[in-house]
Order: C-alpha cells, then sequence, then structure tokens
C-alpha cells in the first residue's frame, strides 16, 4: 500500500457506512526506533488549507482560533481505527460521536432547520 | 424490458437536455450570419460532448467513483482545486444565464420585464431541487425538454435546401467576416461540451447504482441522446438560417428569437418557442445548481444525494441553495442575458482543458477502468476538440472584451 497512492485524497467511511470527509492529511511519526509510522489521518480544513500553502494554512489555524472554541485542529483519527482501504476506507469510529462533522451539523441546526421545508 | 425504460430515459434525457440557453442563442446566431455554415460545429460539439458522456457513466459503473472523487484522489487536493474552482465561476455564469433565459421567457408571455422575473424563477428552481428528488428531476427535466423538438419539426416546415444543409456538415474556412465566425464555432463548441452536463451524469449514474452491466445503456444513452440531441441544436440553427440569413437580421437579443418559430409554425410557434426556451433554461439551471453541489461534496466528502432531505446533507443543500440565489442577481440587476450568454459561452469553452484532460488521464488508468479503459480513438477525438475549442476561445477573448462578438 503507498500512503499517498492509496490513503491520501480518499473518501472516509464511519463504521455505518457514512460518508465522513476525505483522508485531508497523513500525521507520521518517528518512533523511538527511528522508523517512521503512520499515527493519525486527519480530516479538516485548516488540513486542507496547509496543503494550499504555508501562509494559507497560518491563516485557517488563526481562523480556527479565534471561531473554532476548543477546537483549533483539524479531527484526527487514531491508525489503529482503519480497518479496510479498498474503495473507500473504512474506518471504526461513530462519524455522530466525533466532531467530523460539526459544520454539517451546525447548518443544519443554524440555517436548514430555519428554511421552510427544512425539517424532516 | 426494464432496460429498455432505462435506454429510453437515458436518450430522453440526452434530447430534452441538450438545448439550453446557451446552444439556442448560438445557434440562432449562426444561422442568421453564416447560414448553414456552422452546422459542423454543432456536428462535433454533440459528438465530443457525447463520448465525454460516456466516459463519465463508465468511470462510475466500473471504478464506482464521481468525477470529482477520481480526480481529487487521482490528482491530489492541491490540483483538484484548480478544476474545482475553475468550474464553479463557469457553473455560475452558466446558470445565471439559464435563469435569465427562463425569465426572458415569461417576460415575452407576460410583458413584465426579465428582471421581476429572476427571484421567482430562481425560488421555484430552488424549491424543486430542496423537495424534489433527484429522479423527478432529471425525468421531469428531459420529458418536459422534449417540447424542444419543435426546432426540428420547424425546420422540416420551412424546407431548407437539403444540399446546402448538409454541405454545412463540412468543416470549412468562413468566406466573409473571419474572426466573427470563429466566434461563434467556438461560442457553439462551448454550449455543446458543458461540463456540467457529464459530471451531473456521473453523479447520476452513481445515485443509480450502475455496475458493469450498465455499459451498453450507457454507450446507447450517450451516442443516441446526445446524438439526437445535437439534431435538435442543429433543427434551431437550420431556421434562423432561413428565416433571419436572408433578410439580413443580426441578432443582437433573445427578445427577436421566437419569430424563428412563428414563421415556421404560426401561434403555435410563439407558445411553442416560450416553452422551449422556459423548460429548457429552467432544466439546465437545476442541473447546474445540483452539479455544483454535487461537486463540492464529492470534493470534500461530503453526504450527498438528491434523494435525501436537506436536513441530511445540510452542506449540500445549501451549496445549490447559495448557488442558485446568486445566480438570479444578474438578471435582477438587468444584465444583457445575450451578451451574458455569448461570455459564458467562451469562457466555458477556454475551461474546458482543465477539466476534460485530468479526466482523460484518469480515463487511461486502469486501477479506475480496470478493463474497460479509454481506446485511442476516443483519446484523440476528445483532446483534438477540446484543445481546437481552447484555442479558439483564447483567440476570441479580445473579441468578446471589445463587444464585437
Amino acid at each position: 500500500m503507498l500512503l499517498v497512492r492509496d490513503v491520501l485524497d480518499k473518501q472516509m467511511v464511519d463504521r455505518h457506512g457514512n460518508r465522513m470527509g476525505k483522508v485531508d492529511g497523513v500525521v507520521i511519526r518517528w518512533a523511538d526506533d527511528g522508523a517512521p509510522r503512520v499515527v493519525y489521518l486527519e480530516a479538516g480544513a485548516v488540513t486542507l488549507a496547509r496543503r494550499l500553502g504555508r501562509r494559507l494554512g497560518h491563516w485557517a489555524a488563526g481562523l480556527a482560533h479565534r471561531w473554532g472554541g476548543r477546537h483549533t485542529e483539524s479531527y484526527r483519527i487514531p491508525w489503529n481505527r482503519v480497518r479496510a482501504v479498498t474503495l473507500e476506507l473504512s474506518v471504526d469510529v461513530d462519524a455522530e460521536e466525533t466532531r467530523v462533522n460539526v459544520v454539517e451539523d451546525w447548518l443544519r441546526q443554524h440555517v436548514v432547520e430555519h428554511i421552510p421545508g427544512g425539517r424532516k | 424490458m426494464k432496460r429498455l425504460v432505462e435506454i429510453a430515459l437515458g436518450v430522453v434525457t440526452g434530447i430534452g437536455g441538450f438545448l439550453e440557453a446557451g446552444s439556442l442563442a448560438t445557434a440562432a446566431q449562426a444561422g442568421a450570419d453564416f447560414r448553414f455554415d456552422l452546422i459542423w460545429a454543432v456536428i462535433l460539439g454533440a459528438a465530443c460532448l457525447a463520448f465525454l458522456v460516456e466516459m463519465c457513466g463508465r468511470l462510475s459503473a466500473i471504478s464506482k467513483h464521481t468525477v470529482p472523487d477520481a480526480m481529487r484522489e487521482r490528482f491530489g487536493f492541491r490540483f483538484f482545486m484548480v478544476p474545482l474552482v475553475i468550474m464553479q465561476l463557469v457553473m455560475y455564469l452558466v446558470m445565471a444565464t439559464e435563469l435569465g433565459g427562463v425569465a426572458i421567457a415569461l417576460q415575452l408571455v407576460s410583458g413584465v420585464s426579465y428582471r421581476w422575473w429572476s427571484i421567482p424563477v430562481g425560488l421555484l428552481a430552488w424549491a424543486l431541487l430542496w423537495k424534489g428528488t433527484f429522479g423527478l428531476i432529471e425525468k421531469g427535466v428531459s420529458v418536459l425538454g422534449l417540447v424542444t423538438l419543435a426546432f426540428v419539426v420547424g425546420a422540416f416546415h420551412l424546407h431548407p435546401p437539403l444540399a446546402d444543409v448538409l454541405h454545412g456538415a463540412i468543416p470549412r474556412l468562413p468566406s466573409h467576416d473571419r474572426a466573427h465566425y470563429w466566434f461563434l464555432a467556438v461560442s457553439i463548441l462551448g454550449a455543446s461540451i458543458s461540463p456540467y452536463l457529464f459530471f451531473f451524469y456521473s453523479a447520476g449514474a452513481v445515485e443509480d447504482k450502475w455496475d458493469v452491466s450498465h455499459l451498453s445503456i450507457n454507450r446507447i444513452t450517450a451516442g443516441a441522446g446526445m446524438g439526437f440531441g445535437g439534431i435538435v441544436a442543429i433543427g434551431a440553427l437550420v431556421v434562423a438560417g432561413v428565416v433571419f440569413h436572408p433578410a439580413g437580421v443580426k441578432v443582437d437579443s433573445f427578445e427577436q428569437l421566437p419569430i424563428l418559430l412563428t414563421s415556421a409554425l404560426g401561434h403555435w410557434g410563439f407558445i411553442l418557442f416560450v416553452a422551449s426556451l422556459a423548460v429548457a433554461c429552467f432544466g439546465a439551471a437545476q442541473e447546474i445548481a445540483l452539479t455544483s453541489a454535487y461537486l463540492m461534496a464529492q470534493g470534500f466528502g461530503w453526504r450527498w444525494s438528491e434523494n435525501l432531505p436537506p436536513s441530511d446533507d445540510a452542506r449540500f443543500s445549501l451549496t445549490y441553495t447559495l448557488m442558485t440565489a446568486l445566480a438570479c442577481l444578474p438578471a435582477l440587476l438587468g444584465v444583457d442575458v445575450l451578451k451574458l450568454t455569448n461570455i459564458s459561452m467562451v469562457v466555458s469553452a477556454a475551461s474546458l482543458p482543465v477539466v476534460v484532460l485530468p479526466l482523460l488521464v484518469i480515463m487511461n488508468d486502469r486501477r479506475y477502468l480496470r478493463d474497460y479503459p479509454n481506446g485511442w480513438f476516443a483519446n484523440t477525438v476528445v483532446s483534438a476538440i477540446v484543445v481546437l475549442a481552447f484555442a479558439l476561445a483564447v483567440a476570441s477573448f479580445p473579441l468578446l472584451l471589445t463587444g464585437g462578438g
């Protein structure tokens, strides 16, 4: 498996098969034995902004710091939660219990449900 | 039997969805200024579109990826941003054109200025997306879109000299007004080869869960749908060639166009023209709004489906909402819809390589297409037409800016 070819930018689905963003970044750490290990997958706008450019990354992190409340970094999923890498990348988490959908949820509660026909 | 229905629906979608503000206006201008000489451009555009639609359907059936999914995965996020941003801008221009087209159709029947119609039209388009499903929109649009066949009927009624029409199918150099000729050629190509159409098609194929068994349906749908769709646009061009060209009419607004069908079909012609313009533009506007949302959702991995209620895919539904709201603005502000059309079509043609060339790379990648990658013929035809459209578009920009189009 190649990280950039087979993991980065792949669609992630949670354990219920719901789409939960793309693999926006991969976090690698050098273990004590000196070998690089994949520790996290990242999903979030700050990671994406960093990939576009250093300055844009700083700017996005600043914005997240100002408005994101406690969470100023992208959501991280431990690599050991990855179940399968096929067409999509399935991870053993429940998207509803993470903050990966915080924008989606905020928009639903504050915008969509206030528009006629927006409630289920 | 089920397959036959699917094929029929696919072909009907192609026919009903082909004509929209851009292809109608450019066909009318071409017929008025150069009689049948630019028929070849419509054929080239329709052929290229047929190839691209077939490719996107095949990609979705074999790899289960939509085009944006595959593009981001294959080329990475940085590269993906380029087609994403460019396509959203182009789709905005084209959608504003389409909403303007519906508003003008309503102005023609009501006498009330198109500017006032832009908001109600935008609201109606949005409400159908908000409450409707993919099937309803796709099938509704395509079945109603069959009214545009009126242009083919009109063309036959006028008994154009068949030899001259066939002659127009052969590409040729212009006899007069060279710059204007090439400008119209690229406008026609830009109007026919609309990226939103094949992105929409690929999303549809994934929504309908296509697999290998759909490949033959896909081929027939793409070929016959775009083929017959092209014939509708040729019909409009021929009618304009017969009605406008001898009289020396210059098309400088949409309001002139009903004469095309009234001279062929009388009072009914007027009704059919207005209905064609309204339905075709309305359908295109809806497809563009949805494609804009698909592109974002598939590029960023959001939940998406036109079959979900808006509360289940908030970002997706707010994307088409925002797009529709913004696209009402040009008509509301009184922008000249025909000028907007011409600009949109040339810009659309210029944007083609950024979208189509990465698609071609994916279509030749066996990790996605396995045993069904592109053949050399499809690769050559599509690259050649896209490069031609791009070169003509870039050459036309000065003309566009000086208003000489």
